[in-house]
């Protein structure tokens, strides 16, 4: 027994190492790589000394570090808020993505984007975040009465992906009758971008995610339980009610968020809490929470370094990026499912 | 430690159970029972804490459930659900540990003295073992063992089970309800479970709440006192009896009860049993004997006998296999065989076990051991094939087996006196007299039969008696003195060729050579031999054992294959024993051979067994026959009849073409040709479908009694005559039927002589010849 314990927290351990030395290495090339090519060396000297080329120093501060950060965080919370809504729906094929929930958020956002360009007035970071989470919450409480409805989560999955279709035909609609000005700003944002991040969204969007990823750890005992089934946890004294109320808040904020500032982001949500899961070999939630959330900003910087460098100076939707490396992963998921069921 | 007072549960509006009240002490057992839909689970849900009671209360521990709060609940009771989710990677430790829920702290640590208690628990369902096992990777039974242990590890003083032993299997299902009945007592703990299992109700349950379909709580009590059948039938809406016709065992009355039901049955027509001191008394004789006796004497006559165990089986017109000696006995009795006259046949396959085969089909193998203890279900099976018989006849001739007085077996008999019982037959007892010991054998069978058992026995045979009949007589008057059973008959030794059942005879084996000489391997699966008999009715040809193969040789006009139980085996045998490498060489020195079912298969190129019919793998044959044999489970049994094909000139038996057959097949598999190996081997096909092809000197089928029909076996001698220069005419070839025929009317004129029939009438309550 002891043995077992301890060569499965060896593992662990190796494996969240393993993790932080990918995130390290992956935002030092990510500060390096871009349309202009900073050597580690001088990236050093710009980021601990004062001086250097101020385009340069430019570059990487203004440009580079934030949107490094928001790409670690907000890939951390996407992939967060997955696995939160995979443990609430017992359907490892749940994400916010395919639920249609990144889509409410964009849908509500664009409607105020255009809605405040028309009155002349700017959106903030704060109001964008509760712009999209309005949307989230509303998508969600769709989501949810179908699952009322509907027990089968194939067809839940597919009441998800038409949520999100409405959602994106709504924005097509506002693009359509958008002023010139905003809509390549729009377009843009709609597909799913990190660029054009400043310190200002980050200074939102850290606290707000690491809000999240600790109320997820402070509820991870709860989660172990539900696991089981509802009726169980029920019976050792977990009170359902509000703990699916914060389940499914928590995950809303999180996806709120990201859409806010980098627009829906595709199959995050399902593909990193899936090969976690396979890497930890383990489903305790206190082990997957911190390692889901290392995982979704390893393959957020990993994707948003090749969306920025792979077309240089062109840039390319980090859905496009993400879609590529995760269907395979989801699809694998799926035939490796109706292989066990068989 | 939980009470229900003035319960009533339900969903809503829908009130499931009404005004129901309860108590259930620490360390009692109370099982809910009832039909599909009475509420069980919704009680179960209700007192889970899953359900708000509609009215009343519940009290757990002397206190309103509703003022507890979940977490104390949960310290105070585990609920043990029917539903089960799949959970990746998490092994049985971790499946626990979650039990541990209210211990813990608020990341969910576990201490030290969690992990002790969660061990324990392990170890107490019986599940420390699986402790590493990943929970998705279990079996039912051993998931359903982790989750008590999960409930456990809260511990709990109530503990609720909604159906925990559906879908086990029965072993682990009595494992799961010694472990309850274990906790409960050991650790002082109130049980609550629903089952629909009431074998295991009555196990398990000190008290029963029986509730009906409408949801009323029709019964509660001492689980003995539910448990009784007008209960059970009633709240089950069964039909009154039907329930003790399940579970006999709720009756706690000797199965032999039933038995004495069935014995009350009457049938519309008279029995008579013939039993042996011995195998091999001639008991089989006896009853064909007295069957034509019947029949010539105008009765409807059917032969009868529970069980035979035999190699030889014969396949009915509708493909169904029985014994071979009732078939002669039918035939003795004038009408077509019927698997009714021997509803059980026991085919021995390998040293310990048996085929078992009832009514003609087939329902497994079983060893010795099994087979005794599964025989009485078979009472059933016997008496309907008595009543099939029975619709028609207006006697039964019944023959035992073996000796009626073998005490270790006696328990649960269903061959001599129990069959005899089962249908109030009179008894002739059968000793024989060439073996020696004829009056010990008599009386002392006599003497080891119970009182009732020996009341039966009306008349005492003696059988296989050679030369003067007056020597005996003073014999014959102490033994009716000293038995006080009249000797009805001292019956002669008689030379017949009447088919011998058992394999054990020793009819064949050194019959001097005579002008044409067959060999048959004995392999040592052999089946079916009784193919050959028809040549031993035949003047001048002599049909040969052959188990060394130093015994084959070039003299034998043609060496015969026979049929196999277990082909692989014996073609194992074959190739160990040297045989195969003699027969290659008969062959080789232009020698004739011929093999039947069996046989024919291994002469073919290879016997694969892929679905392991028999051993599994495959193996080599003889190679022949360019046939390759396929053994698949689904047997083949049918009758045939057919004609061998047109044979071309150079095959040796080309003489035998166009000759009809009538025969039978029985056997796992499919033959064919391989193209292949057909290649510049001369093969025809030999019998009709595809059942047989040959060589010029080797031939293959298989159909069983291919050489009963007398043209086919004229040719066949004729051939192998001419090969040796022999004036055919010189053998008398007849038609086996005819023989038959012609000895069985011998056989009961015989038996007539020397039997005295009027008291056998007079006792089976005949009159000696049918009024007509």
């Amino acid at each position: 027994m002891k043995e077992k314990k301890e060569s499965s927290c060896y593992r662990i351990m190796i494996l969240y190492v393993l993790l932080l030395g990918l995130l390290g290495i992956l935002m030092g090339v990510n500060l390096c790589v871009g349309s202009t090519m900073i050597s580690p060396g001088k990236c050093l000297v710009l980021l601990f000394g004062e001086s250097g080329d101020f385009v340069e120093r430019t570059i990487l501060f203004q440009i580079r570090l934030p949107r490094i950060l928001a790409a670690l965080f907000l890939g951390g919370a996407l992939s967060l808020a997955g696995y939160l809504l995979q443990t609430f729906f017992s359907n490892p094929i749940a994400g916010p993505f395919v639920l249609g929930i990144s889509s409410g958020a964009k849908c509500m956002v664009a409607v105020l984007m255009v809605i405040s360009c028309r009155v002349g007035w700017v959106l903030n970071s704060l109001e964008m975040i509760l712009a999209s989470l309005a949307g989230s919450l509303l998508a969600t409480g769709v989501v949810l009465l179908a699952s009322k409805k509907v027990k089968n989560m194939a067809i839940l999955i597919v009441c998800g992906v038409m949520i999100g279709y409405i959602g994106s035909a709504i924005t097509e609609l506002l693009v359509t009758f958008a002023e010139d000005s905003n809509i390549v700003n729009l377009h843009n944002w709609s597909m799913g971008s990190f660029s054009g991040i400043t310190w200002s969204n980050v200074s939102y969007v850290i606290p707000v995610v690491m809000m999240g990823l600790l109320s997820s750890m402070w509820i991870s005992k709860e989660m172990e339980a539900y696991l089981y089934g509802e009726d169980y946890a029920k019976s050792i004294g977990i009170g359902i009610g509000t703990f699916r109320l914060i389940l499914i808040l928590l995950s809303s904020i999180l996806s709120a968020t990201v859409t806010a500032f980098a627009g829906p982001v595709s199959f995050v949500g399902i593909a990193v809490p899936h090969v976690i899961r396979r890497m930890f070999r383990s489903a305790k939630p206190k082990i997957l929470i911190p390692a889901c959330f290392l995982g979704g900003g390893v393959f957020c910087l990993w994707s948003d370094l090749l969306a920025r460098s792979l077309f240089a100076p062109m840039e390319i939707s980090i859905s496009t990026i993400t879609a590529i490396f995760g269907a395979p992963v989801v699809l694998s998921m799926l035939f490796h499912r109706k292989e066990k069921s068989e | 430690m939980i009470q229900g007072k003035n319960l009533s549960v339900g969903y809503g509006t829908d009130v499931v159970i009404e005004d129901f009240s309860f108590h259930v002490e620490a360390g009692c057992i109370t099982a809910l029972i009832g039909p599909n839909g009475a509420g069980k689970s919704t009680l179960l849900k209700t007192l889970g804490g899953y359900l708000a009671p509609l009215s009343g209360s519940i009290l757990l521990g002397g206190r309103d459930a509703l003022s507890i709060s979940p977490t104390e609940r949960a310290k105070f009771m585990a609920v043990m659900l029917t539903s089960r989710k799949p959970v990746e990677y998490m092994t049985c430790f971790d499946v626990v540990s979650v039990g541990r829920y209210q211990y813990t702290g608020r990341m969910g640590n576990l201490t030290s003295k969690d992990e002790e208690k969660i061990e324990e628990t392990l170890a107490f369902v019986g599940a420390a073992h699986l402790a590493k096992r990943e929970y998705d990777t279990l079996s039912d039974g051993q998931k359903q063992r982790v989750l008590l242990a999960r409930a456990l590890v809260q511990e709990p003083k109530v503990l609720l089970l909604d159906e925990p032993t559906s879908f086990l299997d029965i072993g682990v299902k009595l494992e799961f309800v010694e472990t309850l009945k274990k906790l409960a007592k050991k650790e002082q703990i109130a049980i609550v479970v629903s089952m629909h299992e009431l074998e295991f109700v009555k196990q398990l349950a000190d008290y029963v709440v029986g509730i009906d379909s409408h949801g009323t709580v029709k019964y509660t009590g001492k689980a003995d006192q539910i448990l009784i059948p007008s209960i059970l039938e009633d709240l089950y809406e069964m039909k009154p009896g039907s329930f003790l016709k399940l579970y006999q065992d709720f009756t706690k009355e000797p199965v032999a009860s039933t038995h004495q039901e069935f014995s009350s049955h009457s049938f519309p027509c008279k029995f008579l049993m013939v039993q042996g001191t011995m195998s091999s008394a001639g008991k089989s004789m006896v009853v064909a004997a007295l069957c034509r006796i019947f029949a010539q004497d105008g009765y409807r006559v059917r032969p009868f006998k529970s069980q035979n165990m035999a190699l030889n089986s014969y396949i009915t017109e509708d493909g169904l296999e029985m014994g071979r000696a009732q078939v002669l006995q039918a035939e003795a009795a004038g009408v077509k065989p019927s698997v009714y006259m021997n509803p059980i046949l026991l085919k021995p396959t390998s040293d310990a076990g048996s085929q078992v085969i009832v009514n003609g089909k087939v329902r497994g193998n079983m060893s010795a051991r099994d087979y005794f203890a599964y025989k009485k279900e078979l009472v059933p099976d016997i008496l309907h094939a008595v009543e099939e018989l029975s619709k028609d006849a207006d006697l039964i001739v019944i023959e035992g087996a073996g000796s009626p007085a073998e005490i270790n077996l006696k328990k649960d008999d269903i061959v001599n006196m129990g069959m005899a019982k089962l249908v109030d037959a009179p008894v002739l007892l059968v000793g024989d007299i060439d073996r020696g010991g004829v009056f010990a054998q008599l009386l002392g069978t006599l003497e080891l039969l119970e009182p009732e058992e020996k009341e039966r026995v009306f008349g005492l045979l003696v059988n296989k008696f050679r030369g003067d009949a007056s020597i005996l007589d003073p014999g014959i008057a102490m033994l009716e003195k000293r038995s006080k059973v009249p000797v009805l008959g001292v019956l002669p030794y008689l030379h017949h060729h009447l088919e011998d059942e058992d394999s054990l005879t020793e009819k064949f084996t050194n019959r001097s050579r005579n002008q044409i000489s067959i060999g048959v391997v004995k392999l040592p699966h052999i089946s079916n031999f009784t193919d050959f008999d028809v040549f031993s009715t035949m003047e001048g040809v002599g049909v040969t054992y052959l188990t060394n193969p130093k015994e084959v040789c070039s003299d034998y006009d043609c060496i015969i294959l026979p049929g196999s139980k277990n082909t692989i085996r014996d073609m194992q045998w074959l190739r160990e024993s040297g045989m195969e490498a003699a027969l290659l060489r008969y062959h080789h020195e232009e020698g004739l051979m011929i093999g039947i079912c069996g046989g024919y298969q291994m002469l073919g190129h290879s016997i694969e067994d892929p679905d392991g019919v028999e051993e599994g793998g495959s193996i080599l044959g003889l190679s022949l026959l360019p046939v390759k044999t396929i053994l698949a489970s689904k047997k083949v049994r049918k009758q045939t009849k057919g004609q061998v094909e047109e044979l071309p000139e150079n095959f040796l038996l080309s003489k035998c073409s166009h000759s009809p057959y009538t025969g039978y097949e029985i056997h796992m598999g499919e033959t064919t040709l391989d193209a292949t190996l057909c290649e510049g081997a001369e093969c025809v096909a030999f019998t009709e479908q595809g059942t047989g092809y040959c060589t010029p000197r080797v031939y293959g089928t298989y159909i069983h009694g291919f050489f009963d029909g007398g043209q086919l076996s004229h040719n066949l001698l004729y051939a192998l005559g001419e090969r040796k220069h022999l004036a055919v005419e010189s053998l008398e070839v007849r038609d086996y039927a005819m023989i038959k025929e012609e000895e069985l009317n011998q056989l009961a004129d015989t038996f007539r002589q020397y039997l005295s029939m009027d008291a056998i009438y007079e006792k089976i309550g005949l009159h000696p010849r049918k009024s007509s």
